[in-house]
């Protein structure tokens, strides 16, 4: 490839992406760090992102949890339509996080029509995230159960043990690797959803306002170097969960090997 | 054992319905429940009409340079090393670890005309923010990974000594591309340039603060829906979202087949 | 189509792979490039063919320099050790490619692969895809794709590693007889001795990026020039303090007159060959190779104490 190209390439990320995330640092320090210090310490900036940060970590280990027993079901299990289940896991990763905000607020929100009302609360938040994250824990843990050499399994299983015991003491250690994996990456998109979450969160600064819509908030009022410093802050924060999640999976993986 | 595991696949099932099957039941509940001729109407009122008309276009010059972007992006990273190439490697993936709040806020603050690049640019009388480049680019950052993050493995696996036998039978570089590189990764490209579709059609956070969302002019799909959702135009809200929602089904079945026939073209027989 | 190299080096960063390596193939001649993993064999041939580029020095086809010559205009068969199927295409298709480069007619093209395909005996599967091959298929589809461009020189890297014991036999003398009725210059890199040995009429052994020997097989054998030639051509034991190939050794019942007293420790039998292992008290253990016929003879057993000695037909 000619000295062209790759220079086109090069020009065209840093245009999209490159450029826009330099001038996103300058502007959260254009004020020196105490103007930064100043931006994430304001009340309504630390309740948002304590708010995010503990919302998106019940998320990332409920749907730790569920999306595991979904992989175990749709590996192990047979029934009808369990391709339909299959499909269907995929959807929050197709569906505009929009119609997932819209729906969700209809159907678990002031109106439901089944009842069930969890609008303007950080369950209601909770729902939305673990709505789009549950495909990155049962899309990491499937393949390994899938490719998972069985008869260690089934060799405890004929020596007695209980089912529940096998999966706990025999399956689930080296599962522990890809659910962390496949958390990390629930958790860095739960730190920044927007579109799903706005709408049945009700944005109450300093009650239920998450950390994206925080910065959305602090844009439109034109406070441009707050949002940058958050934006830069929360930026980081998710880097830093997804390298520490990544390492422990890495970690782990060796020590069963 | 048997009613255990009969119980986890109940546990399942009602997870996987309450969270994910009934908001798309109630999508195209909520959207068709007032007839065919209510969607229509909502489709074909002014705002959402101009809305899926941005749309469409946004996507057209996004998905093209995106592309061709993740296909040589893919390439200069697999097969020609370089400075550039690690430079990409790295960069390439940062949109997805970022919210598309953050992104499109960054983009802002680059190119509005008070910013930094934006000043410039307003000099020569473009405008990004505010208008449709700007959208152009939020879609486009928002979705720069998905198609090198399917071909840069399928690439890496599949080696090179295919492109080379080719050179020893006497094939041009070009040729080579045209003939072998680029039809032995077509369904993973494919499959990338799907998601890309479906990010850019879907896209929300990033374009509703590069657009400016302002009805008629700056509003893709998903700001005129939340917009009609906001004012209570819910019904004309639903009739766009199941419109996305019906996007997002034909996109999943698109990916599956094209998973398919990847697998089956690269089945080895060893 | 005869093969120069002049003076060739090539190193990968500070990494010395070939050193000034020069060598001469005659044409028609078919060749075994022979060595230890790593010692540069793979590097040579992607030389000759143009995929990498020499350092220094120089490489000549029937007398003209084609050193800076690009590969596709080399006119030179290469079989990828993994064979490197077009995996969308088909096998006719996959053999076509070349000839369609060449922009040749559609009528042309349809014969010469036909003759192709009954050439490499894989008429019946002409439309299959590569990955419904089997591995010995595959290799044979390779072959006929590199053979269809009327390559002037045929360089094939290690091309039965991947086939079992009983289909790399077959395919191995298959290869040196179309090579024989084709008449075309061949390289083959291989590190198994005995299949250089079995195919070429001309041996050369790398080792660190240099040429150890160059010579017809047999000689090669019989007159190694160093210690390495003569340990990596053949088995090697060590009696009296040499070391000797383990045939050129013979037992003698413990009343003959010459040889060293020792113990057997171990008999194996590798199908007609005998392999036995004796221990002499103060050297260690030397391994013998007789004959079934001689083992039978000597009825040895572990435990029994017999002569060892040199073999007088060797001397002789
Ligand atoms: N593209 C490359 N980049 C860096 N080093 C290389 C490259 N190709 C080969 N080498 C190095 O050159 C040396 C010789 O490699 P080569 O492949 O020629 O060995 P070989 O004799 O074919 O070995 P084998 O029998 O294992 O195939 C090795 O040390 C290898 O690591
Ligand atoms: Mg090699």
């Amino acid at each position: 490839m000619g000295w062209l190209g790759s220079s086109l390439l090069v020009t065209y990320m840093s245009l999209v992406i490159l450029i826009p995330v330099i001038a996103l640092v300058g502007h959260a320090f254009t004020g020196g760090l105490p103007a930064f210090w100043d931006a994430i310490t304001q009340t309504e900036a630390l309740d948002a992102i304590r708010l995010t940060v503990l919302v998106a970590f019940a998320t990332a280990f409920i749907n730790a949890i569920a999306g595991t027993a979904i992989a175990w079901v749709l590996v192990h299990d047979r029934f009808i339509g369990k391709s339909l289940l299959n499909s269907i896991i995929d959807l929050p990763f197709a569906l505009p996080t929009v119609v997932a905000g819209i729906t969700l607020v209809t159907l678990y929100g002031p109106y439901s029509p089944v009842h069930i009302n969890v609008a303007n609360s950080w369950v209601g938040i909770m729902v939305a995230l673990l709505f789009v994250t549950l495909p990155f824990n049962v899309r990491a843990v499937q393949p390994v159960l899938e490719s998972m050499d069985f008869s260690a399994e089934e060799a405890a299983s004929t020596l007695g043990s209980r089912p529940l015991r096998t999966f706990i003491y025999v399956t689930l250690p080296t599962l522990v690797p890809s659910i962390l994996s496949g958390m990390g990456l629930a958790f860095a998109r739960a730190i920044g959803e927007f579109g799903s979450v706005v709408f049945i969160s009700g944005n109450e600064p300093f009650h239920t306002e998450v950390a994206s819509s925080y910065i959305f908030a602090l844009s439109q009022d034109g406070e441009l170097n707050s949002a940058a410093a958050v934006s830069v802050f929360l930026l980081v924060f998710a880097l830093v969960v997804l390298g520490v999640f990544g390492f422990l999976s890495r970690r782990i993986s060796q020590r069963i090997q | 054992m048997k009613r255990r595991s009969l119980a986890l696949r109940f546990v399942a099932l009602f997870y996987v319905a309450v969270l994910v099957g009934a908001p798309l039941v109630l999508v195209f509940q909520r959207a068709f429940s007032p007839g065919l001729d209510s969607v229509w109407h909502s489709l074909t009122a002014s705002d959402t009409a101009s809305a899926i008309r941005l749309t469409l276009v946004v996507a057209a010059i996004t998905l093209p340079l995106n592309v061709i972007f993740g296909v040589g992006a893919s390439l200069l990273i697999v097969r020609h090393p370089s400075k550039f190439s690690r430079l990409l490697d790295t960069l390439i993936d940062v949109p997805l670890a970022i919210s598309p709040i953050i992104i499109g806020l960054a983009l802002e603050l680059a190119y509005a005309s008070n910013g930094v690049f934006g000043r410039a640019l307003a000099h020569l009388g473009w405008q990004i923010i505010f208008s449709w480049p700007g959208i152009v680019l939020a879609s486009a950052a928002v979705s720069l990974p998905l198609v090198s993050r399917e071909m840069v493995p399928l690439l890496r696996e599949i080696g090179d000594s295919q492109e080379q036998t080719a050179a020893t039978l006497g094939a041009k570089p070009a040729r080579i591309f045209f003939t072998i590189t680029l039809r032995s990764v077509a369904w993973a490209a494919a499959y990338g340039a799907t998601l890309t579709l479906a990010r850019i059609i879907g896209e929300y956070g990033a374009v509703l603060i590069v657009s400016g969302n302002i009805t008629n002019k700056t509003q893709t799909l998903t700001l005129d829906i939340a917009s009609n959702f906001e004012n209570f135009a819910t019904q004309q809200g639903f009739a766009g979202a199941a419109l996305l929602a019906m996007i997002s089904i034909g996109v999943l079945i698109v990916l599956s087949l094209a998973k398919q026939r990847e697998r089956k073209n690269y089945e080895y027989h060893d | 189509m005869s093969i120069t190299i002049e003076k060739v080096s090539k190193s990968f960063g500070r990494d010395e792979v070939l050193r000034s390596l020069s060598l001469e193939i005659p044409t028609g001649s078919f060749t075994a490039l022979l060595g230890p993993s790593g010692s540069g064999k793979s590097t040579l041939l992607r030389l000759i063919a143009g995929l990498t580029k020499v350092d220094s020095g120089r490489i000549w086809l029937n007398g003209v320099d084609v050193t800076d010559v690009p590969v596709r205009e080399r006119q030179i068969g290469f079989c990828f050790q993994n064979y490197a199927p077009f995996r969308h295409l088909t096998v006719e298709k996959n053999i076509a490619y070349g000839l369609k480069v060449q922009r040749r007619g559609r009528r042309e093209i349809a014969s010469k692969v036909e003759e192709l395909l009954s050439l490499v005996q894989l008429s019946d599967f002409a439309t299959r895809y590569p990955h419904q091959l089997s591995g010995g298929q595959a290799q044979r589809m390779a072959l006929a794709r590199a053979l269809a461009i009327e390559p002037r020189v045929l360089l094939l890297d290690e091309p039965f590693a991947a086939l079992d014991a009983q289909v790399r036999g077959e395919v191995r003398t298959w290869v040196r007889k179309l090579q024989h009725d084709l008449g075309i210059t061949t390289i083959l890199v291989t590190h198994d001795q005995q299949e250089a040995m079995e195919v070429a009429d001309k041996l050369v052994l790398l080792n660190k990026g240099t040429i150890e020997q160059v010579g017809p097989p047999s000689q090669m054998y019989d007159e190694p020039a160093t210690d390495f030639v003569r340990s990596f051509l053949g088995p090697l034991t060590t009696f009296d303090g040499v070391s000797i190939r383990p045939h050129e050794l013979e037992l003698v019942p413990e009343s003959a007159s010459s040889g060293q007293v020792v113990t057997i420790t171990d008999v194996v039998r590798l199908g007609f060959e005998v392999r036995v292992v004796v221990d002499d008290g103060a050297d260690g253990f030397t391994w013998v190779q007789l004959t079934h016929d001689e083992a039978l003879l000597g009825n040895y057993a572990p435990g029994q104490r017999v002569r060892l000695r040199i073999r007088r037909e060797s001397h002789a």
